[in-house]
């Protein structure tokens, strides 16, 4: 019985000694970040933030809805002073229950197109996704994908040849939020129901999965964001995914009209910064050219500044496309319709 | 109602290298009460557990009624051997009230079952209880309720492994009556094991002594218990009983009436 | 009710443990929005038709998998039975998710499997063998066959505690041995089976990762495409609240229908079962029975995982994986024993004051376990910053938070085996020790603690094996710079970067075995006292 006691006085002397080094160290120069993206490769620009200005990067990752929740929660205590999320609609949630302050930067206003600066510079852009068609070219003719649009995509002509993930996906989501934008309401539910109609099967997987579904024949078109090609032409995970990403051809949808859908990661300041000048110094610095380079070639996403070309891979998917210039907060704005239009789809 | 004869003949069992039973013969009468009495480690249970189908005999064979129910060559399960067993921690089955814990083994249409369960409880003097659960009577009931639920499928044999060892005295004396009582009426031939002599005494017809795996002496309890064939046996009956002198008077006294 | 003092333990924990419940709760009393009218029209009837079928179809695939393995275990003798018999538990190393995201990687129409298959018959590339599994029956055998060992430990040490002497009176009563499983050892058994069979219940019903991954819309998904997606946090809360009263009402039932019987047998000495040796056909099914769960619930899984991490390499063994591991380890400890205090002076005082109502109380603390782990963090979350603004002291985002939802969602896994442990010690031990003058703490202290060692140990691991492999509510809770094994498979596999994440996976994997080793020692040498 004593060696219990013991042990438990050990394991909870454990346990304090465990808590130290989270505890806030105030001494040290500290930016904090709470971030939906987690790459390893974001890990290296933290630890480069570091060596450059000596200040030191506490992050942590999550899901982009679930850290803002915690955000909220938190209210004034919360300790983060960036926040980064992979979607526009997140951003535009965020700002507009007013958890972000002004970015005062001329450098980034010099810097940026004002398509990826939020409403009174409340947050930036960081890096650039398109949403594209992939597909197999036995099935379709090439000349004529260069022309397809996502309103196409409803036409009798795909009837059981269309793959794409779940409706719960945030990139989905986007995208019909931007159809809405740009078509209205009713006639984005018209075409939600020829849509779902042309399914191959139960939406399923990530984008990935779409990709390997159009090569191995279970659908002959997808809807994937064109980074993962990017991953998996890469190499990086593995032969087979190599090979399936060869083996398809990509479209970028609507280039005769508005353009493709175009989403951003991007970072704000939060409202109870208590480092504002750290995070201000961090948010110039994902934006410094060296730095984009490392995030277009690693990530496969596309630059935010023009002076950065992306990298060859991307490159490699084609050059003759134009991006849909909406304002990203209209895919916030119409988040929840889009949501409600593909339930009442049956889109699953 | 036939009565069902047992005979054991040259028993033979071990555990590993220990032998327990050793050419072990026995036969018991057709409705009559037996009870074997030796120390602990001399095989009863084990004995009891052969009959009852529960383990095999490495040899030797048994007999019931007039058909082998374990030979080298045959074996019939525990199931199919028509065998009453009640043991020493009653084991009733705790998730079932008392009448359905006698109905347990019985076949048949349920109206049969019911009023065969409860002509046992009236006998057995515990119908106040036909929808208690085991956990709720007193450990002497929850006996009768075992015996009952043993007796109710009108077994060829019924074993009963120390069923009056955990009750107290005076409940004791009235059970035993009552058991005895059933098994006349009922013809059931039976086999008690027991380390009190008691047992032998007030319920059974025939003494069994087992020692060293076979049986020492069987004959009349009285005539066992007063002449016994080694010192050992009447040792035992004296740390058993306490006052040798008590019951050799009470036995001449019953003589005499 | 004796003394209040002796009382106000069960209820500060009841109150502080329910805190997070009842403020999910109170999104009851807001406005309930049009969403509703949405949800109910459009995808809540499936969403609630999918988990009926889950919930179903796990009950039986655990009950079948756990019971007849945990019967042949304990009753049989056959050629393996002592390797088959820790190894049954293995498959509660890997969670449902891990699972889930090895059986796509194997059964899609471009896994290993199907390679495989394709390579052995030089079949042509489109054909496709086997079936896909991204579908209720694919989630029905992946939930089954990860929480299975749920049922067969709970049941193993019940069917080992029935006396013997039960099964023989039944045999001469005319019951086959077969007859005598469905008619005495199952009922007998079935208060701890039905409990297990709880947990497994409200693990299937609150799980997010391995339905999304099969792409399976369950009322857990509807919660959380209702706050995501239709930006909508209060029907989402008030969907969790549905839930959570769905659990209640289980509890409840479970609770009525055994109002009266007591179930343990009431012999005061259990003459352990002899195991009957099997030979000739009956041993070979036997083998094939327990081998099945251990394949599918954990070789092949594993197989598949390390398939990932060694064909494509991974910086497996940086130095940010043993870090992983410590940190999951370490939390998973300090969680378990505060849990474990808790667990036992709760079940102490419901011993000594025998009072109905207080069980109860105990029973709802346990349905925590049914609340998912998001939205528990959002509890935790919104009762830690009214600590914070009271006490000045920031305890959100300190391990403190996360401890505590560990504790909340997990007691009920402590509480089954202390409570079980508890039950299993006479009250008259209890009565002489105070009829020789010893006052209940020294009861306490040198009669149940001693007695309780092995369930405070079964209670321990198990315990820790549920934090390692915890997703969601780490995800939110936990403090900068902070990772654990299950954060960092998730940050990769909710991308579907499963080769990255096997190598995490693996120490998932590592890490659960590391407790469930100790557990089946444990077991050995109880089945030798």
């Amino acid at each position: 019985m004593i060696s219990i006691i013991k042990f438990m006085k050990n394991l909870l002397l454990i346990f304090f000694i465990l808590l130290l080094p989270y505890q806030d160290s105030f001494s040290q120069e500290e930016v904090n970040i709470y971030t939906s993206r987690h790459y390893d490769s974001d890990i290296k620009i933290y630890e480069e933030f570091e060596n450059r200005t000596g200040i030191k990067v506490n992050y942590i990752t999550g899901k982009g809805n679930a850290l803002f929740e915690r955000i909220k929660s938190e209210g004034k205590n919360c300790p983060a002073d960036i926040f980064i999320t992979v979607d526009a609609g997140n951003l535009w949630k965020v700002e507009k229950e007013g958890y972000f302050q002004k970015i005062k930067s001329d450098k980034i206003a010099k810097l940026l197109d004002k398509r990826f600066i939020g409403p009174d510079a409340k947050w930036i852009g960081i890096a650039k996704r398109f949403r594209v068609i992939v597909y197999n070219s036995d099935k379709f003719d090439k000349n004529k994908m260069q022309n397809i649009s996502y309103e196409d995509l409803a036409s009798n002509d795909f009837k059981n040849k269309i793959a794409i993930r779940s409706s719960s996906n945030i990139y989905n989501q986007s995208l019909i939020a931007s159809l809405i934008y740009h078509n209205g309401e009713s006639k984005t539910k018209e075409w939600l129901k020829g849509f779902v109609s042309n399914f191959s099967r139960k939406p399923q997987g990530n984008d990935r999965a779409q990709v390997m579904a159009v090569a191995y024949g279970e659908a002959d078109l997808a809807i994937v964001n064109h980074y993962y090609l990017g991953i998996m032409l890469s190499g990086k995970s593995g032969e087979k995914q190599k090979n399936a990403a060869e083996k398809v051809s990509v479209a970028f949808p609507n280039t005769s009209n508005r353009g493709v859908h175009v989403n951003i990661s991007g970072a704000g300041i939060l409202k109870n910064s208590k480092n504002y000048n750290n995070a201000l110094k961090y948010i110039e610095f994902l934006l410094e050219k060296d730095i984009q380079k490392h995030i277009v070639l690693n990530t496969y996403e596309y630059p935010i500044i023009d002076k950065v070309e992306p990298s060859p891979v991307i490159k490699g998917l084609g050059s003759k496309y134009k991006e849909d210039k909406l304002k990203v907060k209209e895919l916030g704005i119409n988040n929840p319709k889009a949501v409600r239009l593909m339930d009442v789809a049956g889109w699953k | 109602m036939k009565l069902n004869k047992l005979i054991l003949n040259n028993i033979e069992h071990s555990y590993g290298n220990s032998p327990i039973l050793d050419k072990l013969c026995l036969e018991l009468i057709g409705g009559e009460i037996t009870c074997l009495i030796g120390e602990s480690g001399a095989g009863k249970t084990t004995l009891l557990r052969i009959i009852a189908g529960l383990e095999k005999q490495s040899g030797g064979e048994i007999i019931l009624g007039d058909r082998v129910i374990s030979d080298h060559m045959s074996f019939i399960d525990t199931n199919k051997r028509e065998i009453g067993l009640v043991v020493q921690e009653r084991a009733l089955f705790p998730h079932l009230k008392v009448i359905d814990n006698i109905c347990f083994g019985l076949k048949g249409k349920k109206g049969y079952k019911i009023e065969r369960a409860e002509y046992l409880m009236n006998i057995f003097r515990i119908i106040n209880y036909r929808d208690s659960y085991p956990h709720e009577i007193s450990s002497g009931e929850q006996q009768r309720v075992s015996l009952a639920r043993a007796l109710a499928p009108s077994p060829k044999i019924l074993l009963m492994d120390e069923p009056f060892s955990s009750i107290d005295r005076a409940l004791k004396f009235s059970l035993r009556k009552d058991t005895k009582e059933i098994l006349k009426d009922e013809k059931i031939t039976s086999l008690i094991v027991s380390h009190d002599f008691n047992d032998a005494l007030e319920v059974a017809d025939k003494l069994a002594i087992i020692d060293k795996g076979k049986i020492a002496q069987i004959g009349e309890p009285r005539s066992v218990v007063l002449n016994p064939i080694n010192n050992q046996i009447k040792k035992q009956f004296l740390c058993e009983t306490g006052d040798m002198l008590y019951w050799k008077s009470k036995i001449d006294e019953d003589n005499n009436k | 009710m004796r003394n209040f003092f002796s009382l106000s333990p069960i209820f500060i924990v009841a109150i502080i443990f329910s805190l997070p419940a009842i403020f999910i709760f109170l999104s009851l009393a807001q406005d309930f929005s049009s969403n509703w009218v949405h949800l109910v029209d459009t995808v809540l009837p499936e969403y609630l038709l999918n988990s009926l079928k889950l919930f179903i179809g796990v009950s039986i695939g655990v009950f079948i998998l756990g019971v007849s393995t945990a019967w042949i275990i304990s009753t049989c003798e056959f050629r393996g039975k002592k390797f088959f018999s820790w190894a049954l538990i293995l498959p509660f190393a890997i969670p449902p998710y891990i699972m889930s995201y090895a059986f796509t990687g194997l059964f899609d129409s471009y896994g290993t499997a199907n390679d495989l298959a394709r390579f052995i018959f030089q079949l042509d590339p489109e054909t496709v063998l086997f079936p896909s599994v991204r579908n209720i029956t694919g989630a029905i055998i992946v939930f089954s066959f990860t929480l299975y060992p749920y049922v067969f430990l709970i049941s193993q040490t019940s069917f080992l505690n029935q006396s013997r002497d039960i099964f023989d009176v039944s045999r001469t009563l005319g019951l086959s041995r077969f007859k005598t499983f469905f008619k005495v050892a199952l009922p007998i058994a079935r208060p701890s089976i039905v409990a297990a069979l709880m947990l497994v219940a409200m693990e299937v019903l609150s799980d997010f990762g391995a339905v999304e991954h099969f792409a399976i819309p369950t009322f857990t998904s509807g919660i959380f495409r209702t706050w995501f997606g239709l930006n909508d946090l209060t029907t989402a809360k008030q969907l969790a609240s549905i839930l959570f009263m769905i659990f209640l009402f289980l509890i409840l039932i479970e609770k009525y229908s055994r109002r009266k019987i007591l179930y343990t047998s009431n012999s005061t000495s259990n003459r352990e079962l002899v195991p009957t040796p099997l030979k000739g056909y009956k041993e070979f099914f036997a083998i094939i029975i327990c081998s099945l769960p251990i394949f599918i619930g954990f070789f092949i899984p594993f197989l598949q995982l390390i398939y990932w991490t060694i064909f494509y390499e991974t910086s497996f063994f940086s130095s940010g994986f043993i870090s992983l591991i410590t940190n999951s380890l370490s939390l998973a400890a300090i969680s378990s024993i505060i849990c474990l205090s808790i667990a036992t002076i709760i079940n102490y005082i419901i011993r000594i004051e025998k009072n109905n109502f207080l069980s109860f109380i105990n029973k709802i603390i346990t349905s925590g376990y049914g609340i998912p782990g998001i939205v528990l963090a959002l509890g935790v979350l919104n009762f830690f910053l009214i600590l914070d603004n009271i006490s000045n002291i920031i305890l959100t985002g300190s391990l403190i938070g996360l401890i505590f939802a560990y504790c909340v969602k997990f007691y009920a896994v402590t509480n089954s085996s202390i409570s079980s442990g508890f039950k299993k010690i006479s009250i008259n031990l209890d009565n002489v020790a105070s009829s020789l003058g010893s006052p209940n703490r020294r009861i306490l202290k040198s009669i149940h603690l001693p007695l309780l060692k092995s369930s405070f140990l079964i209670g321990t691991l198990v315990f820790m094996i549920e934090v390692i492999k915890e997703l969601p509510a780490t995800l939110i809770l936990r403090p900068f710079n902070f990772n654990t094994l299950s954060v960092s498979a998730y940050n990769y596999a909710s991308d579907e970067r499963m080769i990255e994440a096997a190598a995490p996976s693996i120490g998932i994997v590592i890490a659960c075995l590391i407790p469930i080793i100790i557990l089946i020692k444990l077991i050995g040498k109880d089945e030798i006292e």
